[in-house]
């Protein structure tokens, strides 16, 4: 599909990557101000000083390593909780027939699509009553709820790339079904598998609305809320502001880098293989 | 796979693919079936504070519907929604499948940089991109306002968002800047994915470009646009944190959409069940634009094994 390049796309191009790009080149150059060109109100778009103290200030800032490992506890048990129940569960839509299938991946799908602004309240009076909020647990149990589907729904698209040919030969040669499932599907399921779980990690890492409702307490915020909190009344610190965010930034351009081919062909892929 | 190769493990009727998805289907019931059922429950109840501390609350049939269908705001509300969903998923759309095209026509290393630029964007925390936009819009530091006025125009000191139009353009191009990678990625990953046999078959019969493109390419692309489009919609419909956040956790009304609005409503004033009504009504008109959407998905799902 690729033809000669021309003139009027390299140019287009070139524009395209300035404004996008420039978002996260400022974030960045501004993270590596000093304090007075920062709240500098002729700002230019070379920066003019180097320092690391917007870092320094937004490492020592009160919450910084709290919510840090806040963060990575609730979404390590979220990944792993999500993943383990999505394989069973992806595993029966794409490689058996029972009833009800049909009305499970229906339910799938629309829950995907249920505003979380919306459930948010049902949900808060819930887990009021079951004493889970401000818990790290509840936190996590909810995550694993909202991204359940669209795991399942992504390992499902993997699984359906997998010809079922091996499995059937496993069973001639004698395997029980556990078997064929655990020796030689598993393994072909791996690269899916790695790339889902760092989808849900991405998500979960993300997530700012439900951390927000349900963590209430200082010593119990996420990265996203505690990064929220950053503005007050009194205004905002922007320097190590922009140090926090690429510092909340760095692990998911990592792991997005790491699967960024499975992305684009990943989420449509599950839906238009079938 | 056709049905003709297809493969069973076991015999039809067996108790396997239950066990198989029960402990993911009870998670999934407990932490959102049974808020969808509280939601709408809640919405035939007045529930506010004094009904959480007794537990016992009040039912008052269609009355929350009746007076939201009353309200002028609802409605101002939810076509404030609609005209800010349309705008962004348009936006993101046209310049997503734009810059698919264009990347087909850049040079190489053009090329490259470019994609690096939107995996490097897409990967930005939604919070994280909403700080910076918030401080490259800032009332005393912004850059953008000091660009505009370096190219000889007076803006001074600007507060985007006393403006709802500008206020609200900020929010979108939050948005559409963040929704932009994936689309356009996906929608080059499928013109790459245009088989050259085909096109060169084509060509020879004597097609014309125009005529490729709507026999060929375009039958291979509809799927692909079909998902990103509503995708974007259901994306888009529910923006809260932008909005949330862009205004310091305080939006005024002008700003309210129907997320923000049932939101309001519950926390901020305690009248869960108005919440909870704005909330249903909230889902409706989502599953009724992306009704298709779900049709289509829930059959190749189906016919998968």
């Amino acid at each position: 599909m690729h033809r000669k390049s021309s003139i009027y796309a390299n140019i287009s191009g070139f524009f395209a990557i300035i404004f996008m790009g420039f978002p996260v080149y400022w974030m960045v150059t501004t993270s590596f101000k000093n304090r007075q060109d920062v709240l500098s109100t002729e700002p230019t778009i070379l920066p003019r000083s180097f320092t690391i103290e917007n870092y320094q200030n937004a490492f020592s800032r009160e919450g910084f390593y709290t919510s840090l490992r806040n963060s990575l506890i609730v979404v390590l048990i979220t990944v792993a909780i999500s993943l383990f129940l999505a394989t069973f569960a992806s595993v029966a839509i794409a490689r058996t027939k029972f009833t009800g299938k049909r009305s499970f991946i229906s339910a799938l799908l629309i829950v995907q699509m249920l505003p979380l602004s919306a459930l948010i309240i049902p949900l808060f009076l819930l887990l009021t009553r079951l004493q889970l909020t401000n818990t790290i647990g509840g936190l996590a149990l909810t995550y694993v709820a909202f991204i359940l589907p669209f795991t399942i729904w992504t390992l499902r698209g993997f699984l359906a790339n997998i010809p079922t040919d091996i499995e059937e030969a496993a069973l001639v040669d004698g395997c029980t079904r556990v078997q064929a499932y655990r020796h030689v599907l598993l393994p072909l399921m791996a690269p899916g598998l790695v790339a889902t779980a760092i989808f849900a990690f991405i998500q979960a890492w993300n997530e700012f609305l439900l951390a927000y409702i349900i963590m209430q307490s200082q010593e119990n915020l996420t990265l996203p809320v505690w990064l929220a909190g950053f503005t007050t009344r009194t205004g905002t610190d922007w320097g190590p502001l922009m140090a926090a965010s690429t510092v909340t930034a760095i692990p998911v351009v990592i792991f997005f880098s790491l699967i960024q081919k499975r992305i684009a062909t990943g989420v449509t892929a599950g839906a238009v293989k079938g | 796979m056709s049905s003709a190769t297809k493969f069973r493990l076991g015999p039809k009727k067996n108790l396997w693919p239950y066990l198989l998805i029960t402990p993911a289907l009870a998670v999934i019931l407990l932490i959102l079936g049974f808020p969808v059922f509280r939601l709408i429950t809640l919405s035939f109840q007045q529930f506010g504070l004094a009904e959480i501390v007794s537990g016992i609350p009040t039912w008052v049939g269609f009355e929350n519907f009746q007076a939201l269908l009353k309200d002028p705001e609802f409605w101002t509300v939810l076509r404030r929604t609609f005209i800010f969903t349309f705008a962004m998923v348009a936006a993101s759309i046209v310049i997503g499948a734009w810059l698919a095209h264009l990347m087909l026509r850049m040079n190489t290393i053009l090329r490259w940089l470019l994609n690096t630029t939107l995996i490097l964007v897409w990967a930005i925390p939604a919070l994280v991109g909403i700080s910076i936009w918030k401080w490259m819009f800032s009332f005393e530091f912004s850059i953008i306002t000091s660009t505009i006025n370096r190219l000889g125009f007076d803006f001074a000191q600007r507060n985007w968002f006393t403006n709802t139009f500008s206020g609200f353009s900020i929010i979108g191009g939050v948005v559409v800047w963040g929704a932009i990678p994936f689309i356009t990625i996906s929608i080059y990953a499928a013109l790459t994915q245009v088989p050259k046999e085909l096109l060169e078959a084509a060509a020879i019969d004597g097609a014309n470009s125009r005529q490729i493109f709507r026999s060929v390419i375009l039958p291979i692309l509809l799927p692909i646009y079909v998902i990103l489009i509503s995708l974007s919609i259901i994306w888009d419909f529910q923006v809260f944190t932008q909005i949330w956040v862009l205004l310091d956790n305080r939006p005024a009304s002008e700003y309210y959409t129907m997320a923000i609005y049932a939101f309001e409503k519950s926390f901020g004033l305690s009248e869960y069940g108005m919440g909870a009504a704005i909330a249903l009504l909230m889902i409706f008109s989502l599953l009724g634009v992306t009704w298709f959407y779900i049709k289509k998905m829930v059959q190749i799902g189906d016919g998968n094994a």
